[in-house]
């Protein structure tokens, strides 16, 4: 929608621009960007400093132009930490969706700043808080420990005892199918702070991302160790705090379904 | 929820006092390990062990695990028809549907009440209210159960005592 | 600073700046040779202790009051207060009957309700009616999850929606039986 209207913006001012020849000047070229309206919008940024950590957490506001930014949260972020406010302090690297670095809450939603619009009306604020309920090292970056700890205790590898001799692994395309829509995890934690039970007990509780990684590997075809893998779920907390809220799933910024992949696994582990 | 926040907030001021305490005691405890002057608290901001160790799971217990969610699903599975009887027919002519959908309902309950302790007021995180409330919960339960068969059999029974609270 | 970056003076001025800056800085440190800041030497082993100190001063970032509400934690919870207050209803009742047989008989309560104004027995019903129907018709749902039914996005978004109107529907039903 948004993009919608910026884009028949454009091309009114497109219309007001007469057809430009291949003979116009250069000066006419570089002036034409100047020429944008400006189009401030109000970013309200969480903040808080190791280095005064008596301060309690506050909200920073940072007014930038929109038609001076590029499209994305992560661009405004860059924007801000560049030209307003240096000490600005958040993680990002790939800036395409796929390292997980830059996973925030924006506007009360989990996702990566790197994929998720910049919404064109000036009127409304964008809200951006670290990932819920996590201990902050400074400003938009949380102690992910935990969750890194809690993913290696799932032991995300393949485990077979016998493999096959002089050969690779061969597995069938079902089998294989069967790992679609969960290999594909970044790990950004986006989902396992969206959700209510992680909030409460995620010092026991494993997670939708963590527990999405162990059914990768139980509903591997080529790993031996699904027993063992089991077995180790099978008490009041590791699992079971999952109440099917859905957060995880609505919250995915790679489009991924954590909440099926830990029904099945319920379901599997009801089977045995 | 509102007790899970005030669990986290308590969380920072518990490690404070668990230091506090620990500076008190004698120093032969102390030099035990090197690096182990601030105390883990489930919850809070300390980690046991290093970065690179797993974190490690409670032992297996079926009864605790697939067991209890399957036994809850099927309860409530079990519930759908059952409601629907007691809809269509009168406690008093069934009184045995009534007397297992009374028990059903009051187990459904404590089921429901007891994830709900679990969750917000887990014994790692609150020593004393934790048991106390799921000691209180069991207490209750049974206290309810009594008190359902006593109405069941001396009153007119719960389907019937509805029905007729609704119309009246 | 538009009228430099349109120009395309920014970046030999800020080249200028900087070059100012770094000879600046290179003077400074041939006149001060030593530093004044105070170092401590400290032992590989200190390292988990200053983190944990550092850790310890942490804040815990907002969760559920800065979360945006969506039908997926909504929903679950309204799920967890319908059936806790139920099951109150149900636990108080019991308890009470347990205690005082007398005083909570069916032919008294049943009197009592009797004696009310019509509003007021509206009302009451919609209170028990509207967390019933939703509990029921949520837990139905809750029950084609754990089968993994419906459990994609879409099936959750659509389920839940199909939940509120039936729970609508229902209530009314209810109240007017």
């Amino acid at each position: 929608m948004q993009s919608l209207v910026a884009r028949s913006a454009l091309a009114r001012s497109a219309a007001r621009v007469p057809t430009r020849s291949f003979a116009s000047s250069a000066a006419r070229f570089q002036a034409t960007p100047t020429e944008k309206p400006v189009l401030t919008k109000e970013f309200k940024i969480y903040r808080w400093n190791p280095d005064e950590p008596a301060k309690k957490p506050t909200l920073q506001s940072y007014t930038i132009d929109l038609n001076q930014t590029g499209p994305m949260i992560l661009d405004a972020l860059i924007k801000i930490k560049n030209e307003i406010d240096p000490t600005l302090t958040f993680r990002r690297s790939c800036r395409e969706g796929i390292c997980g670095s830059c996973a925030m809450n924006i506007n009360g939603q989990n996702t990566l700043a790197c994929l998720c619009r910049i919404d064109r009306d000036a009127s409304k604020d964008t809200k951006i808080y670290p990932l819920p309920h996590m201990y902050i090292v400074k400003d938009l970056v949380p102690d992910l420990t935990l969750f890194y700890k809690q993913y290696k205790s799932i032991e995300p590898y393949l485990q077979n005892d016998n493999p096959p001799e002089g050969r690779e692994y061969l597995q069938s395309q079902d089998d294989r199918r069967k790992l679609d829509g969960m290999y594909e995890c970044i790990l950004c934690a986006c989902c396992s702070t969206s959700c209510p039970s992680y909030w409460w007990n995620q010092d026991v509780y494993l997670g939708p991302a963590t527990l999405m990684a162990a059914y990768r590997w139980i509903a591997d075809s080529r790993d031996t160790y699904k027993a063992q893998r089991k077995e180790k779920l099978q008490n009041e907390m590791s699992l079971y705090r999952c109440h099917t809220i859905f957060n995880c799933a609505r919250t995915c910024p790679k489009g991924l379904n954590p909440a099926q992949a830990i029904a099945k696994l319920k379901l599997e582990l009801a089977a045995d | 929820m509102s007790s899970a926040l005030v669990a986290r907030s308590l969380v920072n001021q518990r490690v404070a006092t668990a230091l506090v305490h620990k500076s008190f005691r004698p120093l032969a405890l102390q030099v035990r390990k090197s690096h182990s002057d601030t105390v883990y608290v489930p919850g809070g901001p300390i980690y046991k062990g290093t970065v690179n160790d797993p974190t490690t799971f409670p032992p297996p217990n079926r009864s605790h695990g697939s067991y209890h969610w399957a036994f809850e699903r099927l309860l409530s599975a079990a519930l759908v028809p059952m409601t629907a009887a007691a809809f269509v027919t009168s406690g008093s002519s069934y009184p045995v549907l009534d007397g297992i959908l009374g028990i059903s309902l009051v187990v459904h309950s404590h089921l429901g009440f007891d994830s709900i302790v679990v969750d917000y007021l887990h014994p790692r995180k609150f020593p004393v209210i934790g048991p106390a409330s799921t000691w209180t919960l069991r207490a209750l339960t049974v206290a309810t159960l009594v008190g359902v068969y006593q109405f069941n059999t001396n009153d007119i029974g719960l389907t019937e005592l509805i029905a007729k609270v609704w119309h009246a | 600073m538009i009228s430099a970056r349109a120009l395309g003076l920014a970046p030999a001025l800020r080249q200028a700046v900087v070059a100012s800056k770094s000879s600046r800085g290179l003077v400074l440190r041939s006149v001060v040779a030593t530093r004044g800041v105070q170092t401590q030497s400290l032992p590989p082993s200190a390292a988990e202790k200053i983190l944990n100190e550092q850790r310890l001063k942490r804040p815990s970032s907002p969760h559920f009051t800065i979360y945006q509400p969506q039908l997926t934690w909504i929903g679950s919870i309204a799920n967890r207060v319908t059936g806790a207050g139920l099951s109150a209803l149900l636990y108080g009742y019991a308890m009470a009957y347990l205690v005082a047989p007398e005083t909570f008989a069916s032919a008294n309560v049943i009197e009592l309700v009797a004696s009310m104004p019509e509003a007021v027995k509206i009302a009451g019903k919609t209170i028990l009616a509207a967390p019933f129907a939703y509990h029921s018709w949520n837990g139905l749902r809750h029950l084609g999850w754990d089968m993994t039914k419906f459990i994609t996005l879409k099936g959750a978004y659509s389920s839940g929606y199909a939940v509120l109107g039936a729970t609508a529907v229902t209530t009314v039903a209810l109240v007017l039986m």
